[in-house]
């Protein structure tokens, strides 16, 4: 075999791993296939649903639904154009400069080309895997409605791929570029940064889409009115542009060579102006970005100093600084964080333009229902937050776990600690989400406090379940939090999570209904609607000790045992 | 075999490797000693072409590294300090792989190559079990037989006797004599100093980034004036045995 073989040959560790994945069975495999597989089911179901259901509606309207149609396909592909190359900046960041793997591929005797090549399709197919998954079902759904001939589908496969490698191309190019011109000691920082820049990007495309005005639907011209402002004079030099009319014109069973002609050759184009530049800038980058293993540091002495004065014990207090300071100098994890924050940011963003006064007689019962749809969103976000930071918090001592083992500390101490560091933060985050929103959208007051309160047990329970969970299936040989999440342990919290926040919803919203439903006809609670409030609500409070209380329990004991 | 010349490598305002100059010749073995943080690793990563220099330049069987450092890699075996293996390989995937990274494919004897290593190195009976259940010693065994799998004609070292047990200690140290018998040349970066007195031709000390002394034991012994046999106090007297007063006057 020539040294210079196809450039897939580099992919094969990913094959041979998959493979052997598949023959050995691991413990939850099954459940994680039937959870995962039937979640990914449902949402491409609904996907294709609603999507079926628009272009249905839409095409009743003769050329105005052709219209509409050919600028939703405009206006989807431009978003993802932008998520895209942000996915492109961080996951190249990794696939190419940062990957372990890398130290072996470099010292082999690896062309720069077949090196660039196989990364930068597994920087593609990592990049894009998610916003694959999500066009698929919708355009099986927009052809489908549209009776499209099988040139659409054609299409579909010729520009799908096309499209995707534009925005990843540019985001490895930003990195290269990032890789090259930043102090090399900072390298990883720059993850932080790409996270900023989304952020930012991400609020200022909320703000510029307006979506409020789509609540303003008294007219029809005022949907097409919304949509035109989508469109500038540059929009027809995107590839979402040229993605978006291609597919139009194949659903009439017509072939648009210009735009295709623009998307493959501009994709073709820079796919070899990237791989010229990793010839020329590569090495040097990627050098310097093993020296970034010195990173630069912020000594953080404030958090010390205010963690000194908290009534801990000693070594309570060094378990504290030092997971405080390990979480805030990794910036993969802050990068997550701001995309979380962000998205909040545009959840109440949405609360406080929503006019629901628009919606005369039904606005009381309508706010009621959202103040509980808050509730059930701040908890899942909650939720999400603690699979992915505190269940992950026993697994991720890891190799460096025998200091604490070896040092006079007990577990308790040690999962306590845990639990705290996770606590205060997801908590701050649930009860702002919660008390917000509530407050833009004119809940009523007892709805607030209900709500309030809720999310105040429910981020113990989470945090609780969560933290006691991670340290009885703890993962200490997983390279990231992200692996430990996504293990059995991580799947089974997900769904006793999900479990919980239901139960939990039930059992909250039937005793606040019955108050509403007294209050708003100006009557008084007899004693046995009195009776059954206090019971649901102390259930309630029950379900969310115990939720908190047991797996604490059994966490604990799971890390003693493993001491013995 | 290997040749540094002026080699320069600088992180930020520090200087690691310091115009560094080393040779190893065919069928020598050349120890590569130096306190921690000395530069001994930067210099074998710059070798192995994980790192680039500021400045200088090195030859690997006469190729120039950075000119053509296909030819060059591909005349050299690397065993790092911590060995990436991809753990959910067995042991014989990975050597495959590794084997095509370097164009070896079954019809150069590829297979046979692969059973002789894992012969040799006490863990053909792994062959098909995944990486991840390896034991650390188990692991170092398999890092050195990709090195050697396409025969090359140089090898780096950094560390080889980390995790190895007696037994497996002894093997590597018989498969390195064995191998430079036949012409390779091999530079071992170690602290076990009584390795290096008992495998090495010549020994190279490095120091602030800087080379100190090179040559044989006897060579050695010689420029630090001492009568000693054995390497560590010609090491420790070499190097200014830097801390150890301090560590003795705070016991």
């Amino acid at each position: 075999m020539e040294i210079n073989a196809p450039f897939p040959y580099l992919l094969l560790p990913i094959a041979y791993a998959l493979r052997n994945r598949i023959k050995r069975r691991e413990r939850g495999d099954l459940l994680r296939l039937l959870i995962f597989g039937g979640i990914g089911l449902f949402v491409s179901a609904a996907l294709f649903a609603v999507a079926f259901w628009v272009t249905w509606q839409a095409l009743d309207y003769e050329e105005l639904g052709e219209y509409l149609v050919r600028l939703s396909l405009s206006w989807l592909f431009l978003v993802f154009l932008s998520f895209l190359a942000f996915s492109g900046l961080v996951v190249s960041l990794s696939t190419f400069f940062l990957s372990d793997d890398l130290w072996l591929l470099m010292a082999a005797p690896t062309t720069g080309r077949r090196l660039f090549y196989s990364r930068f399709l597994r920087t593609c197919g990592q990049a894009s895997w998610m916003v694959i998954a999500f066009l698929l079902p919708a355009l099986l759904a927009i052809g489908m409605a549209s009776c499209a001939s099988p040139l659409y589908y054609v299409m579909a496969s010729v520009a799908l791929p096309s499209f995707v490698v534009i925005p990843v191309a540019l985001g490895c190019a930003a990195t290269l570029l990032l890789v090259n011109v930043f102090p090399a000691r900072r390298t990883r920082d720059i993850l932080l940064l790409a996270g900023l820049a989304f952020t930012v990007s991400l609020i200022l495309l909320v703000r510029f889409l307006r979506p409020e005005q789509l609540f303003n639907v008294r007219s029809l011209p005022d949907v097409t009115a919304f949509f035109t402002a989508l469109e500038s004079r540059w929009t027809p030099f995107l590839p979402s542009f040229w993605v978006g009319e291609t597919l139009f014109t194949a659903l009439h069973g017509q072939v648009d060579w210009l735009h295709l002609g623009c998307l493959t050759t501009t994709a073709m184009a820079f796919t070899l102006l990237l791989r010229i530049a990793f010839d020329r800038r590569y090495f040097s980058g990627w050098s310097k970005a093993q020296e970034a293993r010195k990173a630069r540091f912020t000594r953080l002495r404030w958090i010390e100093q205010f963690v000194r004065r908290l009534p801990f014990e000693p070594a309570k207090r060094s378990l504290l600084l030092k997971d405080v300071k390990v979480f805030l100098r990794d910036t993969t994890q802050w990068s997550q964080l701001l995309l979380l924050l962000a998205l909040a940011f545009v959840y109440l963003y949405n609360f406080h333009v929503l006019d629901l006064s628009q919606i005369p007689y039904i606005s009381g019962l309508v706010k009621s229902a959202y103040a509980f749809l808050n509730l059930t969103t701040a908890a899942f976000i909650l939720a999400a937050l603690a699979v992915r930071l505190v269940f992950p918090a026993v697994s991720i001592e890891g190799a460096a776990f025998w200091i604490v083992r070896s040092a006079p500390v007990d577990m308790r101490s040690f999962l306590w600690i845990k639990f705290w560091t996770g606590l205060i933060p997801t908590l701050i985050l649930a009860e702002t989400l919660t008390i917000l929103s509530n407050e833009f959208m004119g809940a009523d007051p007892f709805l607030k406090a209900v709500s309030a309160a809720a999310i105040f047990f429910m981020s113990f329970s989470l945090v609780g379940l969560a933290a006691g969970m991670g340290a009885s299936y703890p993962r200490y040989r997983a390279d990231n939090p992200t692996q430990v999440a996504s293990s059995f342990g991580g799947v089974a919290y997900m769904v006793l999570a999900v479990l919980f926040i239901l139960t939990e919803i039930v059992l909250l919203a039937w005793p606040t209904s019955i108050y509403l439903w007294h209050f708003h006809r100006d009557l008084s609670l007899s004693p046995n609607n009195l009776a059954r409030m206090i019971t649901a609500f102390s259930l309630a409070t029950i379900v969310a000790v115990l939720v908190f209380w047991i797996p604490m329990r059994r966490g604990i004991r799971a890390l003693e045992r493993s001491e013995e | 075999m290997i040749e540094l010349s002026e080699v320069v490598k600088r992180f930020g305002g520090f200087t690691a490797v310091d115009h560094v100059t080393l040779s190893v010749a065919p069928g020598e073995i050349h120890g590569f000693l130096g306190p921690n943080g000395a530069g001994k690793t930067t210099t074998i990563r710059m070798i192995a072409g994980l790192l680039k220099p500021n400045a200088g330049r090195i030859l690997i069987n006469s190729h120039d590294l950075m000119l053509d450092p296909t030819a060059a890699k591909r005349s050299l075996g690397f065993i790092p300090d911590r060995p990436f293996l991809y753990e959910k390989l067995t042991a014989e995937e990975f050597l495959r792989f590794h084997g095509g990274l370097y164009g070896l494919e079954n019809r150069d004897g590829l297979s046979d190559r692969i059973s002789e290593l894992l012969e040799l190195f006490d863990i053909a009976s792994w062959r098909s079990e995944l990486i991840e259940s390896f034991s650390h010693g188990m692991q170092q065994r398999l890092v050195m037989c990709a090195a050697f799998l396409h025969r090359p004609a140089a090898v780096v070292v950094d560390e080889p006797m980390v995790g190895l047990d007696p037994r497996g200690a002894r093997l590597v140290k018989d498969f390195f004599r064995r191998m430079s018998r036949k012409g390779m040349g091999i530079l071992m970066s170690t602290h076990t100093l009584e390795v290096a007195q008992e495998v090495c031709d010549r020994i190279s000390i490095i120091h602030r980034g800087r080379i100190l002394a090179s040559g044989t034991v006897a060579d050695l012994r010689a420029l630090a004036q001492s009568e000693d046999h054995a390497l560590t106090p010609i090491f420790l007297k070499l190097t200014g045995g830097e801390g150890l007063q301090e560590i003795h006057e705070t016991l």
